[in-house]
């Protein structure tokens, strides 16, 4: 411990990282890894829960602090959890919903960044005005229409309000705008037509904003709540999170607590290993997309 | 392949704004001409607006004949060279300067041969696999004329390609771009605003500025015979002494009478000059020091000494309160707060009336 | 080989065009516009029209079946008429302020505790931004079964006092600062990540100047870690405001906005009364009044980030 604050204190950046102040920053470090550990607690408690019999839990919970464990509820998922089901619904839909947004958004980022068309400015600042519109404030109405078209509980209805959002839009012109048109023009030059000059010259330097914009895009439907609870309604349309939703409405009399648990644990794992991955793009998109 | 470019009453606009105005010129078939002048004259619109990438409001750009000032850029038979290169960052060299051959689907075999000419023509053959990332700044300077070159364009632009280099890079690649010149028969166009390069590289300079171009001519031309003050100014290092004259005329040549009273007999005829107040303008080189109280001589005294080796600039503070820059020779032994006098050469004058039209001395013995 | 150049180089064979069709660069064409248009379709078809929809709906008896006849204002006057609604802004509000506070606060002192470039700073910063990439339905899952009485974590840890835990789930005192806790604990990666990039943009030399003029560590902080992230501070604020405005998912998993309304926030209202009751006329107009309440703390958000531009 006495080595690691030592270190700090002389490789910090911040104010406290300088020579001197080594009590302070131990103090300091010792206060946030114990926020750390309460943060932890609950997820703790969560994966320990699922490694227990239930009957075990039921007699008391102090059991969940000593031996046996056992992965019986991991492998009663395989048999008869629906989660698959729930997990392959929202790969489908926000990999259906990134793909799109990628293309859409490219597309119209270069189309506001590099070329003119009639009322092309007042159309930007429209789409830029649509960023300030909650998703509150058009559900109803989409719902309704989405009933009209016969779209709720398809993968269509939960994949195209996604693809209005303006966002992405808006951070692929930003960055369009960031690349010298001195290129636009060579190619050009070069008899390129606009679509290849979009395809072979631009698209390619662009890599870094698709993948920001991919990441946040996953991941904000991926986590999505509202919209496929009003528009998934049957079993089989659910997304993780409505699944998951679905199974602790009133879990206070559940009997398979460490079930439910260990199918928690399985829908979240993925996108915390996915994190732990490729934690420093998620970290950047997720903040770039709150900043904008 | 080459081509004569006629630009002809070439007006542009952006707004209210006029930047070009009723513009003609025309490029000879394998001239190297330079477009000079300083920035916001308008001279890269000119070029910008030859290679296609801003309209002709008004007027019209021709290539042997044939209009194309309403073609789209890519068919107009040019290549450009830009001044960031604007290479291809994501693709190697080699595809860099296949991209325009493949857009018009030449045979690969042809793009070879031409890849591999320029490649041994440029010495950037072992760079072909190369990302423009991975390249110095003088190395992809030739890719981005190796790119322009595999085209086989009628005609080559050039914007300002040396100004992104190291002044001693900016001399060998002035110098490389020269040879280029002499194995590449082509049209070329060159902008810049640097007078050396426009001098040392050009077959004719146009001078522009504000909207307009101020003299057409070879760079001897607009040395020696700067058609307007503004030439003067602008071209030539020490930039051109003026001096506010009195004129008379003596057996049909003029004689300027100097601040200080000075008599200064010129060669320029003296038939059609009006007014009798004019600007003489003088380059230090025709300014030399002569010893003190000698008949028709400035006195004043040195304030600056530049030791440029070969010869020595003297910045003279006239009795007027005017400055007056001369030149001495290498090894001269003026010092600073010496009290001099200088001569002028009035067979090297130019004579400036009021609205900046130039008269120029001739040289009488020479013919 | 030289009808190879550049094979579109043979202006004498197609018509010169008038001035009119000159291929210019740089003009407005209508044909620009289809790399926008697809997208345009997607957002004036599912933003723009159910946003125009929304308000029209707001102003008629509409179910779900049909959008009714027109009632004027009548939707908004049983709004602000009915008890529960003005509660649910109450608790809206209420939210906000035991959020948004903690949430900048506990943000900005992690990232001053972890502005560092140690592997313990690392782990750790991995650690309390890990929770946002969770969805609400596993926040709330865990959660309840922190405060669930019995099997909670909660009951057990007081159990070992012998004591009981607070009811924290059907308390109604309680319940509002219960969803609080799980916002803050799942959403406080952001502020903090928003803070330590603020944090890295201040130079290193200032510091350096702070400690040769024997500036303390509060010292330092005020006078010049906080006026360097100030802008940074009210950026965060607001955007936790708009965000947390639209308390949603906790509300309905962790309490379904009881005991008695008291943890039924403004969106909770709207989806009860358009998806569950159908009353979608009286839904949409509640929507309205949350759109206008957003419109306002996003309008501060585009004014402090444009300042934030014309000071760079």
């Amino acid at each position: 411990m006495s080595t690691m604050t030592a270190t700090s204190a002389q490789t910090g950046t911040g104010p406290s990282g300088m020579v001197g102040r080594s009590t302070g920053d131990r103090v300091i470090l010792a206060l946030t890894i114990a926020t750390a550990v309460v943060m932890m607690a609950p997820l703790v408690w969560v994966v320990a829960l699922s490694l227990k019999d239930n009957k075990e839990l039921m007699a008391s919970m102090n059991a969940v602090f000593h031996a046996p464990y056992t992965l019986q509820n991991y492998l009663n998922i395989l048999t008869t959890s629906s989660v698959f089901r729930w997990i392959l619904n929202s790969l489908i839909v926000s990999g259906g919903v990134t793909l799109g947004t990628l293309v859409l958004c490219s597309l119209a980022g270069y189309g506001f960044a590099r070329l003119n068309f009639p009322f092309r400015n007042v159309l930007f600042v429209v789409v830029l005005i649509g960023l300030a519109i909650p998703e509150q404030a058009v559900l109803i109405a989409r719902h309704q229409l989405f009933s009209w078209l016969k779209l709720h509980n398809t993968y269509p209805g939960l994949i195209l309000p996604w693809l209005s959002a303006p966002f992405g839009v808006f951070l692929m012109t930003q960055y369009f705008r960031a690349i010298p048109k001195e290129l636009d023009e060579a190619a050009l030059l070069d008899n390129a037509s606009r679509f290849k000059i979009f395809w072979k010259v631009l698209l390619p330097l662009t890599v870094p904003a698709q993948a920001t914009l991919g990441i946040f895009t996953f991941l904000s439907v991926w986590n999505d709540y509202f919209w496929p609870l009003i528009s998934g309604t049957k079993k089989e349309m659910y997304t993780l999170t409505v699944g998951i939703a679905s199974t602790q409405t009133n879990f206070a009399q559940s009997e398979g607590l460490g079930f439910l648990m260990s199918q928690a644990v399985f829908a979240s794992a993925p996108i915390l290993i996915l994190y732990l991955f490729f934690q420093k793009y998620i970290v950047t998109a997720v903040s770039g997309a709150a900043v904008r | 392949m080459t081509a004569q470019i006629e630009i002809d009453s070439v007006t542009k606009r952006y707004g209210a704004m006029t930047v070009l105005e009723n513009l003609s010129l025309s490029v000879k078939a394998n001239e190297f001409m330079v477009f000079l002048g300083p920035s916001g004259c308008g001279k890269s619109t000119l070029l910008r607006m030859i290679a296609g990438l801003e309209s002709v409001d008004e007027g019209t750009i021709s290539i042997n004949g044939e209009r194309i000032d309403t073609l789209p850029p890519g068919q107009r038979g040019i290549a450009m060279v830009f001044q960031s290169y604007a290479l291809y960052p994501h693709m190697t060299v080699a595809d860099n300067m296949a991209f325009g051959l493949k857009n018009i689907d030449v045979p690969k075999g042809v793009i070879d041969a031409r890849l591999a000419e320029a490649a041994r023509m440029l010495e950037i053959g072992h760079l072909m696999e190369r990302k423009p990332g991975q390249l110095s700044g003088g190395q992809r300077q030739r890719v981005a004329i190796g790119r322009a070159i595999v085209k086989e364009p009628k005609a080559f632009l050039f914007d300002e390609p040396l100004s992104n280099l190291d002044a001693a890079l900016r001399v060998r690649t002035r110098v490389e771009l020269a040879q280029l010149r002499n194995r590449v028969k082509s049209t070329m166009i060159f902008v810049t605003h640097d007078q050396i390069e426009a001098m040392t590289l050009a077959d004719r300079v146009v001078v522009m500025n504000n909207r307009q171009i101020e003299q057409i001519g070879t760079p001897m031309d607009i040395y020696l015979r700067p058609a307007s003050r503004f030439v003067a100014t602008f071209v030539g290092s020490p930039t051109m002494n003026f001096l506010p004259v009195t004129l008379s005329e003596s057996r049909g040549f003029l004689v300027a009478t100097l601040p200080n009273g000075a008599q200064l007999t010129t060669t320029i005829r003296a038939d059609g000059v009006t007014a009798a107040e004019q600007t003489l303008g003088i380059r230090a080189e025709a300014v030399r020091r002569t010893e003190p109280g000698a008949v028709n001589t400035m006195p004043g005294r040195v304030e600056v000494l530049e030791r440029l080796g070969d010869r020595t600039l003297l910045y003279v503070r006239l009795k007027d309160g005017s400055m007056i820059v001369a030149e001495d020779i290498g090894m001269s032994r003026v010092a600073i707060g010496d009290e001099i006098a200088l001569v002028l050469d009035g067979t090297r004058t130019h004579l400036f009336d009021a609205e900046g039209r130039a008269r120029h001395a001739e040289e009488i013995g020479h013919g | 080989m030289a009808n190879l150049t550049l094979a579109g180089t043979s202006p004498a064979e197609r018509p010169v065009p008038s001035r009119r069709q000159v291929q210019n660069v740089n003009a407005p064409l209508w044909r620009n516009a289809i790399f926008v248009a697809p997208y345009l379709v997607f957002f004036v078809l599912l933003l723009i029209v159910p946003l125009f929809w929304g308000m029209w709906m707001s102003l008629h008896k509409a179910d779900a079946f049909s959008t009714g006849r027109f009632v004027g204002l009548a939707n908004y006057v049983r709004l602000f008429n009915d008890r529960i609604f003005l509660q649910a802004i109450g608790n809206t509000f209420y939210f906000v302020l035991l959020t948004v506070p903690a949430l900048a606060l506990i943000g900005l002192l992690l990232a001053l505790a972890l502005n560092r470039q140690t592997r313990t700073a690392a782990v750790l910063r991995t650690i309390f931004f890990a929770s946002s990439v969770l969805s609400v339905t596993i926040v709330t899952l865990i959660w309840r079964i922190v405060f669930v009485p019995g099997f909670g974590l909660l009951s057990t840890v007081y159990g070992w006092f012998g004591a009981t835990a607070p009811a924290f789930l059907s308390d109604p005192t309680l319940v509002m600062i219960a969803i609080a806790i799980a916002t803050i604990w799942w959403c406080v990666g952001l502020p903090m990540m928003l803070f330590l990039s603020a944090l890295q943009q201040i130079p290193g030399d200032i510091y350096e100047a702070a400690a040769l003029d024997n500036a303390g560590r509060w010292r330092t902080f005020r006078s010049i870690t906080f006026p360097s992230i100030k802008r940074t501070f009210v950026l965060v604020v607001v955007i936790q405001i708009v965000l947390q405005f639209q308390l949603f998912g906790q509300a309905r998993l962790m309490t379904n906005g009881g005991p008695n309304n008291v943890s039924t926030p403004l969106v909770l209202y709207i989806y009860d009364a358009a998806f569950k009751r159908w009353d979608l006329g009286l839904g949409a107009a509640a929507s309205e009044v949350l759109f206008a309440l957003i419109l306002v703390a996003a309008m501060i958000q585009y004014l402090v980030s444009r300042r934030k531009g014309e000071d760079a």
